[in-house]
């Protein structure tokens, strides 16, 4: 009997936790999707202004990208805001002007998650971005790595984070922050949980713990998103 | 004219009515995916006095129009190419004589590294490549003493190449951005100067040549500020006819003008943050042309500055104002300085031209806007370079002062 009732008093607890801990899915949060032909796993902030700013048109391994854009909405809202620092109109003003002056092109926009996930799944180096909530099949998930000097610590061993199986069942996903100390060597010696799931964010954290970054000249601290999409 | 106003107010009303006519059209072309974009503008400008940028604005002027529509595709990961044509009608100016915008293939092989060649439009400060998108910004004309209408041929596109860049500071200095460009500068000879020369009898029949510079700004590390500086230097000549000042019995003669020294210095500063834009700039335009056969020098410095903000109140109303300053002094060589008088004295308004603009700008959609703009002018700066008042629209003299009321409604899709 008490064998039996355990699971069943685990899986209320984690779905209290889940849903009444500090950090509650957002109806804002997303997660970067790609096009299967995409190599990279991870693509860091600064590298993703500049795909969806048209400043570049490929990642730093060479690989041609095409960025995609919801047309409006909180995901689409919370993607520019945190990404690329800007409005929907801001943004909108900056591609008019590409447009108009031969510089560039208006990227290809579409107004729902499902119509994002399929554009990028049969669009080869399409990267775009999609609720958290929303299925993923077809395309890759990528982790967003946040720090400003990511151009200088590079990751070189990753290890992917084990979604907890009781919160993949429930549907329950999100993305966590981190905020990762690495060493002049490139270990990394602590982990911090800044935001998201508590119990996604411990699995995040086992996982990171295990990564190698390149070497550097000092101790540096970065930011790390990593997303659980229980469809993957 | 009214028909052509009435026809562009049902073509407004009736893209209006179905946005989905606005938005971009893709189609496909030897399986490449071509896009299409387009914009028109319609303004109305009403002075107190002086008549403005060519047009009868004392009555109230309609005649200021212009227009744009391209096609552009991606034709490999690294490569694009597209072009623009252009049309426009303000006041004497334009006519409505399409002309080549740009046309240009682009090539960018790294963020850092790209090139583009063809027909290309001008990198020179913030605006002079966007001057004619009145849509991207508040304000329906952008400081007359640094971007004037009339004088958009100056600057606007090059038939040459680029190269340019963007190159990220490591330690978190923020970004440079570089542009360097060479090319064959053309104007229309439905542009300022032309209009302005023919004052004195002179016609143009063609006026242009080599056009080279650079640009680099640095988005800094205090978020939202960028700062930079450009540099352009020029071979211009012109070509045409007319009847010389200092023998008028020759009547009509063959005419010709170069430069023997033609350069911009122009340094700018952007600040946004949140609702909030600020910019400002300062250009200073030398030219030393040989005018009249050769037979004289024509020594110009020109300088202007301003200061802009802007700040939007909700998703579809900003306002914003500008100071903009212009002063041009002159003087001549040559047989011209035996009928010219130098102008050296900036405070007098043959020789300055100082604007205080208010500006509010609502969207109606995504595509279309609607500005209404006042200028308060004093002074004309009429000689020896334009600057948006034309002895030829103001028979009867110039006032120091002009109030200006320009509204003026965009779309683009």
């Amino acid at each position: 009997m008490k064998n039996e009732r355990s699971p069943l008093l685990f899986t209320v607890g984690v779905i209290l936790v889940a849903m009444l801990g500090p950090f509650p899915v957002l109806a804002s949060d997303f997660k970067l999707i790609a096009n299967s032909s995409l190599k990279a796993d991870a693509v860091s902030a600064e590298e993703l202004k500049k795909i969806f700013l048209e400043e570049s048109s490929s990642l730093s391994d060479g690989t041609h990208v095409e960025p995609v854009l919801e047309s409006d909405g909180p995901v689409h809202r919370a993607f520019l805001q945190q990404c690329l620092g800007r409005s929907s109109d801001d943004l909108q003003t900056y591609y008019r002007a590409l447009v108009f002056t031969g510089r560039g092109s208006m990227p290809k926009e579409l107004s729902s998650d499902a119509g994002v996930v399929a554009y990028v799944a049969r669009t080869r180096g399409a990267i775009g971005y999609v609720s958290i909530a929303t299925s993923t099949e077809g395309v890759k998930t990528l982790t967003l790595l946040d720090s400003k000097d990511n151009a200088q610590r590079k990751v070189i061993r990753r290890v992917k984070p084990e979604y907890p199986e009781t919160l993949r069942r429930l549907n329950i996903g999100g993305t966590v922050r981190l905020r990762v100390t690495i060493s002049a060597k490139g270990n990394v010696e602590e982990v911090e949980l800044l935001g998201g799931n508590p119990i996604l964010g411990e699995a995040a954290i086992v996982a990171v713990k295990q990564w190698v970054y390149t070497a550097g000249h000092s101790r540096d601290l970065i930011e790390v998103s990593i997303p659980f999409d229980p469809h993957s | 004219m009214r028909r052509r106003i009435v026809g562009l107010a049902f073509f407004c009303v009736s893209v209006c009515a179905d946005p989905v006519i606005l938005k971009a059209q893709d189609f496909k072309l030897f399986d490449r995916t071509v896009q299409v974009h387009g914009y028109v503008s319609q303004g109305f400008v009403y002075t107190n006095d002086n008549n403005w940028l060519t047009m009868d604005t004392s009555s109230g002027s309609a005649a200021m129009t212009d227009m744009a529509l391209n096609a552009s595709s991606q034709i490999t990961d690294k490569l694009r190419v597209g072009a623009q044509g252009y049309d426009r009608n303000l006041g004497q100016l334009g006519q409505y004589h399409p002309s080549l915008d740009w046309a240009l293939a682009n090539y960018r092989f790294k963020s850092w590294f790209g090139v583009r060649g063809g027909k290309v439009k001008t990198t020179l400060g913030l605006y002079t490549d966007t001057q004619d998108l009145d849509f991207l910004r508040v304000f329906a004309l952008l400081p007359q003493s640094i971007y004037p209408a009339d004088l958009r041929d100056a600057t606007i596109a090059h038939l040459g190449g680029d190269v340019y860049g963007n190159i990220s500071l490591k330690h978190g200095l923020g970004d440079l951005s570089y542009t360097a460009y060479a090319g064959h500068r053309s104007d229309s000879i439905y542009s300022g100067y032309a209009y302005f020369l023919s004052q004195y009898a002179t016609y143009l029949k063609s006026f242009g040549g080599l056009q080279y510079g650079a640009d680099l700004h640095w988005r800094t590390p205090l978020k939202g500020l960028l700062v930079g500086g450009s540099r352009l230097d020029e071979d211009i000549t012109g070509k045409g006819v007319g009847v010389s000042p200092f023998n008028y019995m020759a009547g009509v003669q063959p005419y010709y003008e170069s430069s023997k020294a033609d350069w911009v210095n122009q340094v700018y500063g952007e600040y946004e943050r949140g609702k909030l834009r600020v910019d400002s700039e300062y250009r200073r335009y030398w030219r030393n042309q040989q005018v009249f056969n050769g037979t004289s020098e024509d020594l110009a410095d020109i300088r202007g500055w301003y200061v802009s903000g802007a700040y939007r109140v909700s998703k579809r109303f900003q306002f914003g104002s500008y100071y903009s300053r212009y002063t041009v002094t002159n003087r001549t060589a040559g047989l011209l300085s035996a009928i010219a008088t130098p102008a050296t004295d900036t405070s007098l308004p043959a020789n300055h031209d100082y604007d205080k603009v208010v500006a509010g700008r609502v969207d109606l959609n995504r595509f279309w806007n609607v500005k209404v703009e006042g200028h308060f002018m004093n002074g004309y700066g009429d000689a020896p370079y334009p600057n948006g008042f034309y002895p030829q629209v103001n028979l009867h003299g110039f006032s120091t002062t002009t109030n200006a009321l320009v509204v003026k409604t965009s779309f683009n899709f």
